[in-house]
């Protein structure tokens, strides 16, 4: 042939020719990227040597077009210092078995009991489909499992959106359901049991499982072309061995609010396993509005959640992002989070009284308020964006009331908490 | 125009919007009753009745024939505007698909812009030979409803006349206008995504329109020398140029060069994508 020259000067002259004249700006086009990867290194520190929890997460979205997309994301946990037990301080040192039942250790006078025997590395994946169904409709459906040494998760989630009104009203309902087992060390204690010494494992049973299922309602609404609502409601049960197998309540003496003797033999104080019911219902209303202004957005949301444990929570989150510039942006947070106690809570339990059917020292089940202060800076680079996130954390429980008798006056029964959060995140497109 | 055409614009002006609109949808069906061989009133229905008579074209049509004699030259005469006669062996538009191969050695006699007088403004198509801007008078509607939209906004405008497109103005919100690229198995989803800042789009294939004979797969795109598609043409080719008459063109040819679709391409140093 003899035209292997290209033709591109002529072809462009021929179309200047045919169009008087070709267009200022040339053609800027390119592949898509097709995964877009979200990670990011979580620090959570808790004062006092109670938790720090180092956390890596990594999720990657293959778009095929606009409504199709896979989601996958990797989480690895790794959790490290001493949790509080459910025992209450005490005047005198207090020995406790650890969950292994081969091991004991002591709480000194006056000091909170942690079980320092916690440490974990978790690591939970999940993988989600979506896909359009029709014109005005969407599904989506995926799995996750999650696996500790003493825990593995696994679950199914679909959901279902529909658009409406010209996609200015989109409702959707999502369904979930998760088979969680658990493998204590040293066994599922028996609720309400007392703890044993080194070697008797009379007070544990093997291993146990619950399952939950959760239906999701919500309708999104846009109310202008700045404001967006967002209203849910969801539904979930629980079923099984709802327990947190190292928690324990410290049975002490009315009065002088001292422990009382455990088991002929065990040389412990008495310390009883926790007990919940084993099922659960919960009911969540969440709202969140989010509007844009003319360079920066905010969103505030609100959850109320009741359960027939008898907790009453409320969530109030606010943040702001303030565009900085075409590349920066800060975005100050707030959270406030507040719950009344299980009706089942209890700080101790005392001697000679009849034994309720449930009960748990768990702070997470008391009266308790929390705060989340942060901010989140971010910036964008050719290549992807990164953003650091600080936090401060910190949650006060109340759970005196009718508690501080004698001894127990003195101490401070469930400590105020409070957490540092640093966070690293870097998005990028491949 | 024979297929569905859209016109976006990101503007708070619903006043340019409809003018926008009104403009692209005017100027689709002028050109394509301009042009259209189907219509008696058409340019092309009244060059093609002239029988070997020499008839002068207004100044639009010249600058269209202009264009396809360019084509014709650069591509060694596998494109033609002479080559529309091959639908007769080659019936895509309606019904069942359907191929007449015993016909195309008559056809052919009737093929060969070598054998047109064609002296701006004067054309003469000796008898027997017609002519076809079809090939090239979407992607010239699409770069002629850009070019206004260009002159008249900054606004961000994106043109598709059916999957034929050209943007114009400032980058859209997301920063490019996000274009599919069909996939060849899925009717209605997208194989590639393409993010077009500026520029046009064009794409040829034969996902739509192709017959198979004897297990091999033809398209609707043929070399005017042979009568035939390439041999071993891509299913859909898709090329990223400054207007879309360029992509469009650089995209049929592509076509036209069958098993080397890829190194005609890099050769001219563009972007592109290919499915097979």
């Amino acid at each position: 042939m003899q035209l292997k020259k290209p033709i591109g000067g002529s072809l462009a002259a021929a179309t200047c020719g045919l169009l008087g004249a070709l267009p200022a700006a040339p053609v800027v086009a390119q592949e898509a990227p097709r995964w877009e990867i979200d990670s990011s290194l979580l620090y959570y520190g808790e004062d006092g040597e109670r938790v720090t929890d180092v956390s890596l997460m990594v999720s990657a979205r293959r778009a095929f077009d606009e409504d199709r997309a896979l989601d996958l994301t990797l989480t690895v946990d790794s959790l490290t210092g001493a949790t509080p037990s459910g025992a209450v301080p005490a005047s005198t040192v207090q020995t406790f078995t650890t969950p292994s039942g081969k091991d004991s250790y002591t709480v000194a006078a006056g000091d909170a009991p942690l079980d320092d025997s916690f440490l974990d590395t978790r690591v939970a994946l999940s993988a989600h489909w979506r896909a359009p169904l029709g014109e005005s409709m969407r599904w989506s459906a995926g799995f996750s499992a999650s696996s500790e040494y003493d825990y593995l998760h696994l679950g199914v989630d679909g959901r279902l959106e529909r658009d409406f009104n010209l996609k200015n009203t989109t409702a959707y309902v999502g369904v979930a359901y998760s088979q969680d087992d658990m493998d204590p060390v040293g066994g599922a204690p028996i609720p309400l049991a007392p703890m044993r010494e080194v070697g008797n494992l009379s007070s544990k049973a093997g291993n146990d499982s619950k399952d939950l299922t959760d239906v999701l309602v919500g309708v999104t609404q846009v109310l202008s072309r700045r404001s967006l609502l967002e209203v849910s409601y969801s539904y979930g049960s629980s079923d099984g061995y709802l327990n947190d197998p190292y928690k324990f309540l410290s049975v002490v003496d009315p009065v002088s609010g001292a422990p009382v003797p455990g088991p002929a033999g065990s040389g412990l104080d008495l310390y009883v396993y926790e007990s919940r019911p084993d099922s659960r219902t919960k009911q969540s209303l969440f709202a969140e509005w989010r509007h844009a202004f003319d360079r920066d957005s905010m969103a505030v949301n609100f959850r109320y959640m009741t359960d027939d444990w008898g907790i009453e929570s409320a969530t109030v989150e606010a943040r702001y992002r303030w565009n900085i510039s075409d590349r920066s942006w800060l975005e100050p947070q707030l959270r406030w989070y507040t719950q009344d106690a299980a009706d089942f809570y209890r700080t101790v339990l005392f001697e000679g009284e009849a034994l309720p059917r449930h009960a748990s020292a768990d702070y997470r089940l008391a009266d308790l308020d929390a705060w989340t202060v942060g901010a989140k800076y971010g910036h964008r680079t050719d290549h992807g964006e990164f953003s650091v996130r600080l936090g401060y954390y910190r949650q006060e429980a109340d759970a005196t009331a009718g508690v501080a008798v004698g001894d127990l006056a003195g101490f401070d029964l469930v400590p105020p908490l409070t957490a540092v959060i640093v966070q690293f995140g870097y998005k990028f497109q491949l | 125009m024979g297929s569905p055409c859209e016109l976006l614009v990101e503007t708070d002006s619903g006043a340019l919007a409809q003018r926008l609109a009104a403009y692209a949808r005017d100027e689709a069906n002028r050109v394509d009753r301009k042009y259209s061989r189907y219509r008696p009133d058409s340019v092309i229905s009244a060059l093609n009745g002239a029988r070997g008579k020499r008839r002068r074209v207004d100044e639009e049509t010249a600058r269209l024939i202009e264009y396809g004699a360019a084509l014709w030259r650069m591509s060694e005469g596998r494109f033609d505007l002479t080559s529309g006669v091959l639908r007769q062996a080659w019936n895509f538009d309606e019904g069942p698909v359907r191929a007449d191969p015993a016909r195309i050695p008559a056809l052919l006699a009737r093929i060969g812009w070598q054998r047109v007088t064609w002296e701006p403004p004067f054309l003469t198509l000796p008898e027997g030979i017609e002519i076809d801007l079809g090939g090239i008078g979407k992607e010239y509607a699409v770069d002629r409803v850009a070019d206004f939209a260009a002159a008249h906004t900054d606004a961000p405008v994106l043109v598709n006349f059916g999957g034929d497109l050209r943007c114009t103005g400032t980058p859209p919100t997301n920063r490019a206008w996000l274009v599919g690229i069909e996939s060849l198995t899925r009717a209605g989803e997208a194989a590639r995504r393409i993010e077009l800042a500026t520029g046009a789009l064009a794409t040829s294939g034969d996902t739509k329109r192709h017959v198979v004979i004897d297990g091999v797969r033809y398209g609707h795109i043929f070399d005017a020398r042979t009568g035939w598609p390439a041999p071993d043409a891509p299913r859909s080719v898709t090329v990223a140029a400054d207007t879309c008459s360029q992509a469009g063109s650089y995209s049929t040819l592509a076509m036209l060069r069958g098993a080397g679709a890829e190194s005609f391409l890099d050769a001219e140093g563009i972007s592109y994508w290919i499915l097979r």
